[in-house]
């Protein structure tokens, strides 16, 4: 009998996830976030329907925000793939121009971010979506289900889920309700590095240490990716050798410094690491309970 | 002092006893002959515990250091420009300064020591080994860089090299974590710390008083000038200021 390593049960348990919800519903969808969750739950979708491409779109909810960088890589690996991916920005934040300098961060994920989603799945019908959240990112997480039930509203209820007991999975549902799937619920950063590492998955560049032109916002390093950021008068934004351990929309994430430029670098930073990878994300400090707040409201 | 060597000034010793000329010792024993001679005379004057050759210099640790009060006059002074129309603080006009503040003399030296014990001490950049690279950097260095370098010193200019950065050793409650530095044409370092990232007007304050002496070639790393529209139109303004801006990681 052969023994698995932790990161082998971890990639069995994801797999038999993804075939679970797959054989359990109508119109799945996984939502890709360009981040490196997303790019080995693409993998592991890859890896759980080969030869055949996976029998489900991906899904962006773009807020217009994101990263260069991260535009590029999306359209390449769609390309790659072969895989559809439906791109969906909330027409009415078009509209009022939402964006986070002048509405603020809470509106701007409310409106680009958590409204985008719920129109996007009302629009396609999914009644499933695969999302990349891991328990170890942030405590809301940590509490929520694998399999994670929606109302019509799109609301998740923390008090009412449903025991997960022996891995066992209860997929039934009453009309109008989704499911938010985790695959990677009980994976960590750690574990997702060095399946990116031993799998050689591509990942955004941002990942990696650079230098990188960075202006300092309430303590956090703020990459001027393009000119839509407004600088302070008469500032000069510096050139930091930084990285980012997690990518969301560009004024809302805090790069770190490091000088960790390959796969085995960033690892061993892991390794030291005290701090969760969220902590460079602004809404999570948005207020008190803000991801669960959000999350309540629909927010992945 | 390695043992070897007081191995071999033994040994020399030794063989001087046994009769040996002082030719035949070095070529035995590979110490050259005043080294033969020299460890002959201190075994006659002081016996074999003279031999050995003693710890050259100050010991580790014994050197004489700034007290508090002169290191906080220098602190202040790098918070702020030089009184002179140097774009920075030289290690001698800090020696200069110092003296009238507290009325206490040291020397460059003792000053870049601190500098260095600060964090404060980057080394120049070496750029001419960018010459010969295959990449994007060596293609700037060659392409943007070299061209402007031959103008200035057709023009009889000067070329600086310089940065900011945050200093290496910079903790939290350190006054100055950001330093704008500049080498000279032998590599002098002229320095100036700031409490936050430098503006705009910092930084057109450098080239001010840069801009004195002539047109001058700055090549510059650690800033995204390109962003600031304060700098380009100081620089429209200045054509024989010649900015050249380090690519990223092309260091």
């Amino acid at each position: 009998m052969t023994s698995l390593t932790h990161l082998q049960r971890l990639e069995a348990e994801s797999i038999q996830i993804m075939r679970e919800v797959v054989a359990e519903t109508e119109n799945p969808v996984m939502l890709y976030s360009v981040g490196k969750d997303s790019a080995v739950m693409l993998h592991l979708a890859r890896k759980a329907f080969a030869p055949s491409p996976p029998p489900f779109p991906l899904l962006h909810v773009d807020t217009r925000w994101k990263f260069r960088a991260m535009y590029e890589f999306r359209d390449q690996m769609a390309k790659d793939v072969g895989m559809d991916l439906l791109v969906h920005i909330n027409p009415e934040g078009i509209e009022k121009d939402i964006n986070p300098f002048t509405h603020g961060s809470a509106i701007h994920t409310d409106v680009m971010k958590t409204e985008g989603l719920k129109q996007a799945l009302d629009k396609y019908g999914f009644d499933a979506a695969f999302g990349g959240a891991r328990r170890d990112e942030e405590k809301s997480r940590a509490k929520e289900r694998v399999f994670s039930f929606r109302s019509a509203q799109h609301r998740w209820d923390p008090k009412n889920q449903r025991p997960e007991l022996w891995k066992l999975y209860n997929t039934r549902k009453h009309k109008g309700e989704s499911i938010r799937v985790f695959p990677l619920s009980n994976w960590t950063e750690l574990d997702i590095w060095q399946y990116i590492y031993l799998q050689s998955i591509p990942i955004v560049p941002l990942y990696y240490a650079a230098e990188r032109p960075v202006v300092e916002r309430d303590g956090a390093l703020i990459m001027v990716d393009d000119e839509r950021m407004p600088l302070e008068p008469g500032e000069v934004p510096m050139m930091r050798k930084v990285r980012f351990r997690t990518l969301g929309c560009y004024p809302l994430t805090g790069a770190i410094e490091s000088e960790a430029d390959t796969l085995p670098a960033i690892i061993q930073e892991m390794l030291l690491t005290k701090t969760s990878e969220r902590q460079g994300r602004v809404i999570d400090h948005d207020s008190a309970a803000s991801m669960e707040k959000k999350k309540q409201e629909g927010y992945f | 002092m390695p043992d070897n060597l007081n191995k071999r000034r033994h040994e020399a010793v030794r063989l001087r006893l046994d009769g040996h000329t002082v030719a035949e010792t070095s070529q035995r024993t590979g110490l050259s002959a005043p080294t033969v001679s020299a460890a002959w005379k201190a075994f006659r004057e002081g016996g074999w515990e003279s031999v050995d050759v003693r710890q050259r210099g100050r010991r580790t640790g014994q050197t004489p250091r700034l007290g508090e009060a002169e290191q906080r006059v220098l602190r202040q002074c790098l918070a702020d420009w030089p009184p002179s129309p140097q774009p920075g603080w030289s290690s001698r006009e800090l020696v200069e300064r110092l003296a009238v503040a507290t009325g206490q003399k040291v020397s460059t030296r003792a000053i870049e020591h601190w500098l260095a014990a600060q964090g404060l001490k980057p080394a120049p950049v070496r750029l001419e080994g960018l010459e010969r690279k295959r990449s994007a950097a060596g293609r700037w260095y060659r392409q943007q860089v070299l061209p402007v370098l031959e103008q200035i010193k057709q023009a009889n200019g000067t070329h600086w090299q310089g940065g900011v950065r945050v200093a290496p050793q910079a903790h939290d409650d350190a006054p100055c974590r950001y330093q704008l530095y500049l080498h000279g044409k032998r590599g002098a370092l002229l320095t100036r710390c700031f409490t936050e990232p430098p503006n705009a007007g910092y930084y057109l304050t450098l080239f001010e008083r840069l801009a004195t002496a002539g047109p001058v070639a700055l090549v510059f790393h650690g800033a995204f000038f390109r962003a600031s529209s304060e700098v380009q139109a100081w620089l429209s303004e200045h054509p024989h200021f010649h900015l050249l801006s380090v690519p990223a990681d092309a260091l």
